[in-house]
């Protein structure tokens, strides 16, 4: 008897190695791709994921730890209800995360890459100013370069945070019109125009 | 039979530990994927820096450390420790903190 539990040990013992080695070689190779594993629908990284993720491995491994470390390795006989009410916090946390997220059309979708300058088309006095803001999707932490591509002549300026200052007077032999782009620093492909109107 | 059992032991420490490993330098060499980790969405798709993440994953490491250093410094590694009230009533507020932030974006337009 105790060499068939020894026989089946050790055929466990190679069965988990042979698996676990497969599944780490099958990682190196990137046969599975753990490119998305915190990864949203809409290909942003998720903060609930990596929460349950971190948690579980913290206490995955403090487990093994208490298992392995007894004379004769067994399972804990009690488990603290103030851990599972930590696994409890990160599972339903990142449950609740993704209803919220699949509630809305926009946390689903992965969208193309945008600048959209606001205010659109203003309209303003001469001596007055405008302040711009890029709204950015799918851009995070981008930087924005602002420029006049038309109506410089005016006297018009334009700072780099989008900054727009009429000029004080008006000059009747250029337009009354300026156009500003915003473009994506290192993206030329992507830009938007604003028409400014000054009267 | 204890060689049977420190092989298994040994192998299973060594899967953990190179499954984590992987995972972590994957994670900090960009390879998986972490754009936009604190950034989150209005219903109009915009994105915008998100306070909410950034304290949800402070809390969370600071929270996953403290309790494996508990695990670590138990005389005799018995039993897993209880996690601290405190901790737990402060990973719940870091998590309401966060979910209600965005709740209020997903359902809120950019201004």
């Amino acid at each position: 008897m105790e060499l068939l539990t020894l026989v089946a040990g050790w055929i466990v013992c190679a069965v988990v190695g042979g698996v676990g080695l497969a599944l780490i070689w099958r990682i190196f190779d990137g046969s599975i791709d753990l490119t998305k594993l915190i990864s949203e629908p809409n290909g942003d990284a998720s903060m609930s994921r990596l929460q349950f993720l971190i948690f579980t491995f913290v206490i995955a491994i403090s487990l093994f730890l208490i298992i392995v470390s007894q004379p004769h390795p067994a399972f804990p006989s009690n488990i603290p209800p103030t851990v599972l009410s930590l696994l409890g916090i990160s599972a339903s946390s990142y449950l609740v995360s993704k209803g919220i997220q699949f509630s809305n059309q926009a946390g689903i979708e992965q969208r193309a890459p945008q600048v959209t300058i606001y205010p659109a088309n203003p309209t303003m006095q001469y001596g007055g100013t405008v302040q711009f803001t890029p709204k950015l999707v799918s851009l995070p932490g981008a930087k924005v370069k602002w420029s006049i591509t038309a109506g410089a002549a005016n006297g018009v300026t334009l700072s780099d945070t989008g900054l727009f200052t009429a000029p004080a007077a008006p000059n009747p032999f250029v337009t009354h019109h300026a156009t500003v782009k915003a473009e994506i620093d290192g993206r030329p492909d992507i830009f938007d125009i604003a028409v400014v109107t000054i009267s | 039979m204890g060689l049977l059992r420190e092989v298994l032991v040994a192998e299973m420490a060594l899967l953990l530990a190179t499954l984590a490993a992987c995972i972590f330098f994957q994670l900090t060499t960009g390879r998986i994927n972490t754009t936009s980790l604190f950034y989150g969405r209005y219903s109009d798709g915009t994105q915008y820096f998100s306070p909410e993440r950034v304290q949800l994953l402070l809390a969370t490491l600071v929270g996953a450390a403290y309790y494996f250093g508990l695990v670590l410094s138990q005389d005799s590694l018995t039993q897993l420790p209880p996690v601290p009230t405190q901790l737990l009533e402060l990973l719940g507020g870091s998590h309401a903190l966060y979910l209600g932030g965005k709740a209020f974006t997903t359902f809120t337009k950019s201004s």
